[in-house]
């Protein structure tokens, strides 16, 4: 009995024990995973952090044609570039900075919208059954894997006023239209960038949401189906609900992806698209590369940044719960 | 304990060494910009045998690097110095150069676009060529216009030699000027016979577009808009380069004579879509009568693979010299190519020895003519103007021509001007805001702030 009461409890005994023979290996297999995941973030921190904190710093220089070779030693400005692109209506870079604020706005909401909505359709289209889906399913991924770069060389071809197939379709075969439109000047310029972006995203929305009406329980549509829901309120009350975590996912990167646009403007309309057209990312890039107008450029794109992480925060807030629900 | 914190600090030290790397590279680039003794040696010295000059070239003739190598290859025999010639895209060209001259690591000698000198020259990293430049025959050997192309306005200091030249004139098809019963010797005589003669194009040859030019697309807009504005009697900056009088009215004259074309259907407003290039290829292809070009186009023209001419075009083709605006002058744009010796080469000597070799006559002339451009300077210039009628044109072109302030915010200054001259022309097409004289002068009022913005900036 006293030898009993002397033994130490069970519990105790495990408790000493235990951290001794289980903490050992967690620390040895913690330090195993910071060296698996040690290359990916010295890369991160060579090519991304350390850049952006460069870039940071170059937005409160003065950082021009005279003062480039300085780089880092160019002259302080503090806040100059910041302020002359916000609130100095006498700097012409306001007024460009902001007519490309605005110019973004528009592009990012038509893409995005267009991309979505266009993706969620067709999903729909090839999710039922009918002949040669494999084949048309095929087709319509055709678009994703043309580069960007040839995606707006043969747009540019094709929204040609004189000799493009659009006009000669509008104009000449269908007579849809009597003047031939100039597409890639003034404010039709925005739509010639933005219908090339929308036809470039749609196969990634479609095949992203097909995957989703694919993983669907169809005991869902045909129970309602039973209780007498039409096709339209199973859509808006099963369908959509469903996917609205792919939705979520989708939004998230089409916005940033058609913020950060650049390739299909620049090649299509050039360096410097016009008042109609000038996107952020041409601006940042004329302005810094072709104008030296490095400390401008950082600024703007600080800010381009910001903005962004703003896009973040609210799509998280917005969307959090469906990111738990996944 | 310890040898965990080793780990770390290993960590943090494997992560950190790149951006070491990094402040190590700017702390060279640094002090590579900055003026070292610059190396040059005294006329009559011997070259080193056997060492390899880099140049950098730009695609200029149908196989750059291959055409300019073999161009080089006497230089080599006779002075024993290999020339490693490298081709770089005209599309990256400036920020290559420019990084070059920053980081003080690149060729020995680079080909720079004329307007581009002085911007590189502010930059520190090429070597000032003024004490060489007599065993060349210096400013003598030269038309003024083009000499100025190596200088900065307000310094002392010759950055640059002139390698080969364009100027911009008239091209026309004969053969439509024929069907519209103009007078080749009289057709672009002044701006009003410039004017009649598309008139009577447009009247008379409906199946061809009278008259184009590219829009803001082009690199070179500002090329083809500021001869009207210099026959006007306008400029693009005053006097001594301090102000922009690109809304002066004389200059609005100008940039209205352009836009006016277009309102009045004889500049076919669709090829303001298209890029220089593409405007071209619309003149060899037989559907514009008259283009603003430069003297390449002529050297393409007995090229049977050019597949870009059609026969009418190629078999018509006629040069003209710009007309003659109120001013009483017939300006025109003159450009080119210079070659600028970076400081960082390591064989000065050798690199001089080539730039002088380029610029011997007979390089002069075998070069322009594989390029089509013309010689840069004076004598060879002569005789290929003297070659045919044609040449005669862009010769004299040449000899009148006019380039732009040489100061290093140009460049910026003219994507300045190329916005709002392409906004003007948009608006003239109809796809801008209504054209009338306020929208003209509001536009170059912009240009001319934003210009005004760039002279401020300093290094201070």
């Amino acid at each position: 009995m006293a030898q009993t009461t002397l033994q130490p409890p069970p519990e105790a005994s495990s408790a000493r024990v235990l951290p001794s023979r289980a903490g050992r290996p967690r620390r040895r297999r913690n330090w195993f995973v910071y060296g698996l995941i040690a290359p990916a973030v010295t890369f991160m921190v060579l090519v991304h952090l350390i850049p952006t904190a460069g870039g940071v710093v170059l937005s409160f220089k003065r950082l021009n044609t005279f003062t480039f070779a300085r780089l880092f030693d160019a002259p302080w400005a503090g806040l100059e570039n910041y302020r002359g692109i916000l609130f100095d209506t006498a700097n012409p870079l306001h007024s460009g900075f902001f007519g490309a604020v605005q110019n973004t706005a528009v592009y990012t909401f038509w893409v995005v919208l267009g991309t979505l909505a266009g993706g969620l359709a067709i999903a729909l289209l090839l999710n039922r059954p009918m002949r040669g889906q494999r084949l048309v399913r095929t087709l319509m991924l055709a678009p994703w894997i043309v580069p960007s770069f040839v995606v707006a060389v043969l747009w540019q071809f094709m929204w040609q006023s004189d000799v493009g197939i659009i006009n000669k379709v509008l104009v000449d075969y269908t007579h849809i239209l009597s003047d031939r439109p100039i597409w890639l000047l003034g404010g039709n310029s925005m739509w010639a960038i933005v219908i090339p972006s929308v036809w470039r995203g749609l196969p990634f929305a479609m095949i992203f949401f097909l995957a989703g009406l694919q993983a669907m329980p169809p005991e869902l549509h045909e129970a309602a189906a039973i209780d007498g829901a039409g096709p339209l309120r199973r859509f808006r009350y099963i369908t959509l609900p469903l996917l609205r975590p792919l939705i979520a996912v989708q939004l998230l990167f089409g916005v940033i992806y058609a913020t950060y646009q650049f390739a299909i403007p620049y090649i299509m309309l050039g360096s410097n698209p016009g008042p109609d057209a000038d996107l952020m990312m041409t601006l940042i890039v004329r302005q810094s590369f072709s104008n030296n107008l490095f400390g401008f450029g950082a600024a703007a794109s600080v800010l381009l940044t910001l903005a962004m992480c703003v896009w973040v925060a609210f799509w998280y807030r917005a969307f959090k719960r469906d990111l738990e629900v996944t | 304990m310890p040898k965990r914190l080793a780990i770390v600090t290993s960590a943090i030290a494997l992560m950190l060494a790149p951006a070491a790397i990094v402040a190590c590279g700017d702390d060279s680039g640094d002090s590579a910009a900055k003026p070292k003794s610059n190396g040059q040696a005294a006329q009559g010295e011997t070259l080193e045998k056997g060492v390899t000059l880099t140049l950098w070239t730009m695609p200029n003739s149908p196989q750059p690097k291959e055409d300019l190598q073999k161009m080089v290859a006497p230089f080599t025999a006779k002075t024993g110095v290999n020339a490693d010639v490298q081709e770089v895209g005209w599309d990256v060209q400036f920020d290559r150069i420019r990084n070059a001259a920053v980081a003080g690591e690149g060729p020995d000698i680079t080909q720079a676009g004329t307007t581009q000198v002085p911007f590189f020259a502010a930059l520190g990293g090429f070597t000032d060529l003024s004490d060489r430049v007599e065993e060349i025959g210096g400013k003598g050997a030269y038309a003024e216009g083009i000499w100025n192309t190596t200088q900065v306005q307000g310094q002392d200091g010759t950055w640059a030699i002139p390698w080969f030249t364009e100027a911009r004139s008239l091209y026309y098809r004969k053969d439509v000027l024929e069907k519209a019963g103009v007078d080749p010797a009289t057709a672009f005589k002044d701006l009003d016979s410039f004017k009649a003669t598309l008139q009577a194009i447009k009247d008379k040859v409906p199946d061809i577009k009278p008259f184009g030019a590219p829009g803001k697309k082009a690199y070179d807009l500002v090329h083809q808009v500021m001869p009207f504005v210099w026959d006007h009697g306008g400029a693009e900056l005053n006097a001594d380069a301090t102000k922009s009088t690109i809304n002066a009215p004389e200059a609005q004259q100008g940039v209205e004579f352009m836009a006016d074309l277009i309102t009045d259907g004889l500049f076919d407003k669709s090829q303001l879509e298209r890029d220089g290039t593409q405007v071209e290829n619309q003149f060899k292809g037989g559907r514009l009568a008259v283009w603003i070009g430069g003297p390449w186009v002529l050297g393409s023209v007995d090229r049977p693979e050019d597949d870009t001419w059609s026969d009418e075009a190629r078999e018509n083709v006629g040069v003209a010299p710009m007309p003659t605006g109120p001013s009483g002058k017939a300006y025109t744009f003159v450009g080119g190519s210079d070659l600028m010796v970076f400081k960082s080469s390591k064989h000065p000597a050798e690199a001089w020895a080539l730039v002088k070799f380029l610029s011997e006559d007979q390089t002069q002339v075998d070069y322009a003519k594989l390029l089509g451009m013309f010689p840069a300077r004076l004598d060879p210039q002569q005789q290929v103007g003297d070659s045919s009628e044609n040449h005669k044109a862009f010769f004299e072109a040449i000899q009148t021509g006019r380039t732009y302030a040489s100061i290093p915010q140009w460049g910026q200054i003219e994507n300045a001007y190329k916005t709002r001259f392409g906004n003007i022309l948009d608006s003239a097409a109809g796809v801008g805001s209504d054209y009338n004289a306020a929208t003209v002068k509001s536009q170059l009022d912009a240009a001319a702030k934003e210009a005004d913005g760039l002279l401020a900036q300093s290094a201070g």
